[in-house]
């Protein structure tokens, strides 16, 4: 069964796409097998981090029916056993995408037969980007220490937790109060907190069934871009926080030094973890991926 | 969002229950550091309301434990209730061990059956007889009440896990301290069975005093 991890966080420029890039190429090449899809529809760049000239397209001919399986749309890397669908030849309008065709691509990342399968996505917490982020029970958000970083990644935790907590009501049988409050609120901002207290308001033999469904959504998140300087505890605080105040699950895999080599990769279209294996950024994420194989797997997502 | 619901004050503040004065003021800061509204980590994950709330509950946490006295009635209560064991509290405790503490009285229920029992004296049964045939009942009320059984806040808060903070606000009257309608009323419903007294009687004059309150 493979393991997928969406990696996403509020905000732009935090690196997503790169750490996507390198933990990609160390569970390559630690022996597994792993594709890389950029799901940063509209804009995309997995590509060029990867040093490859997108050509044949990815996504867009699953899209158009040219290719029946996703699969086929895997091209290899310069790193053995890594591999990557595109999606930077897709439509200018792609940024949209229709609910049908989010559908379809998810069904089909679900059958991908890989041990790992790494999702790059794109900024904000627009709900393709939610969704995406829900395909699996465990995602990973990448943050930079600083307050602009850490104020969206907590936006994007509360929005993909409410999307998540009205999956659940949607998909199980609730009582009718609790399933119209969420499909059909009475105002536009129903927060997770209403939920909850509808929910033991009218439903309250639901509210353990509730909870634990929520606390069976992992979260696991990468401090990025992390220099010197700064107090190195402030991931295993955030975990702490978020633990106590969320009924999901988190888990702080790490810091990511900074490296001013990082951005030269960047410019030569090279893999910086290939280019310098042993610069401190490229151990930081090795010591990442050891956490990531060392974790058990998840029953697939159900909702 | 979830406060710090089913935590006792030393989990709230991360310490062990035998934790020195010294211990309890460097977690005391810590958490201040954490949950104040300069704080790098969560200015941004809580409304000031939330904020609010929760710095109140730490303050409370670190006031109890910080104080002899106080902290010693609060061990009796953790391990009345079977939260805490006799080994690990404080050594100024293990000196002089509450005599409370007996081999049968170690579960939630002793300490639930002993606060009870306060309230079955005849002049408090009186009271509250004269205070529920009132149409309106305050939280200077439900005070008077606990006072004559002799109940302390501590004591609720060991049964109900309802914060001292909310509590002094139900007793007090203030509106913006007290928690959704919802909660109120099941905090009320616990407050009533506490003090053996009908607590649909309670619920329903509380609530009408509070919006009488508020359209003046």
């Amino acid at each position: 069964m493979a393991q997928i991890y969406p990696i996403g966080g509020g905000k732009g420029g935090v690196g997503k796409t790169f750490i996507t890039a390198s933990l990609g190429a160390l569970l390559a090449k630690s022996g597994k097998k792993v594709v890389l899809i950029d799901l940063d529809l509209g804009g995309s760049n997995l590509h060029t981090v990867l040093g490859i000239n997108d050509q044949q397209g990815g996504i867009n001919r699953f899209l158009d029916k040219t290719v029946k399986n996703l699969e086929n749309m895997a091209v290899p890397t310069v790193i053995q056993n890594l591999f990557f669908i595109s999606s930077s030849l897709c439509s200018m309008e792609i940024a949209n995408l229709f609910h049908a065709h989010k559908l379809k691509i998810i069904n089909a990342i679900q059958k991908l037969a890989f041990d790992y399968i790494l999702l790059d996505l794109g900024t904000g917490t627009n709900f393709n980007t939610l969704d995406f982020f829900l395909t699996s029970n465990q995602g990973i958000f990448i943050c930079t220490p600083e307050p602009t970083a850490i104020e969206n990644s907590f936006r994007f935790i509360k929005a993909v937790y409410l999307r998540k907590l009205k999956h659940i009501v949607k998909q199980h049988s609730f009582h009718s109060a609790v399933k119209k409050a969420v499909i059909h609120p009475n105002h536009e901002a129903v927060t997770s907190p209403d939920i909850i207290e509808i929910v033991l308001k009218h439903d309250p033999d639901r509210e353990m069934f509730l909870r634990n469904r929520l606390s069976g959504f992992k979260f696991k998140f990468i401090l990025n871009q992390f220099r010197k300087n700064l107090d190195a505890t402030i991931g295993d605080k955030i975990e702490d926080l978020c633990n106590r105040h969320f009924y999901s699950n988190f888990q702080f895999l790490g810091n990511v030094g900074y490296d001013v080599r990082i951005h030269d990769s960047v410019l030569s279209k090279k893999v910086f973890i290939h280019k310098y294996p042993y610069a401190p950024p490229a151990i930081d994420i090795k010591k990442i991926a050891e956490k990531i194989i060392n974790t058990r797997s998840f029953i697939p997502v159900t909702g | 969002m979830k406060n710090f619901e089913g935590l006792n004050y030393y989990e709230i503040l991360k310490i062990p229950a035998n934790s020195t004065s010294f211990e309890i003021k460097r977690a005391y800061q810590d958490a201040l550091s954490i949950y104040n509204e300069d704080s790098l980590v969560t200015y941004s994950l809580f409304s000031n309301e939330e904020r609010g709330n929760l710095l109140n509950t730490v303050k409370e946490a670190y006031s109890t434990l910080i104080d002899e006295n106080k902290r010693a009635a609060y061990d009796t209560i953790l391990l009345d209730s079977g939260q805490i064991e006799m080994s690990i509290t404080s050594i100024q405790n293990q000196k002089t061990p509450p005599h409370a503490h007996t081999s049968h009285m170690t579960d939630r229920d002793t300490v639930e059956e002993r606060v009870r029992k306060k309230s079955r004296k005849k002049e408090v049964e009186t009271l509250s007889n004269e205070i529920l045939s009132r149409d309106l009942i305050s939280g200077d009320d439900l005070k008077k009440m606990r006072e004559a059984a002799g109940i302390e806040l501590s004591e609720i808060n060991a049964v109900t896990k309802i914060t001292v903070t909310v509590l002094k606000s139900m007793e007090e009257n203030r509106i913006e301290g007290l928690p959704p309608k919802l909660y109120l009323k099941n905090f009320l419903r616990h407050y009533a069975e506490i003090l053996q007294i009908d607590s649909q009687k309670v619920i329903d004059g509380y609530l009408k005093h509070i919006s009488s309150v508020q359209k003046k």
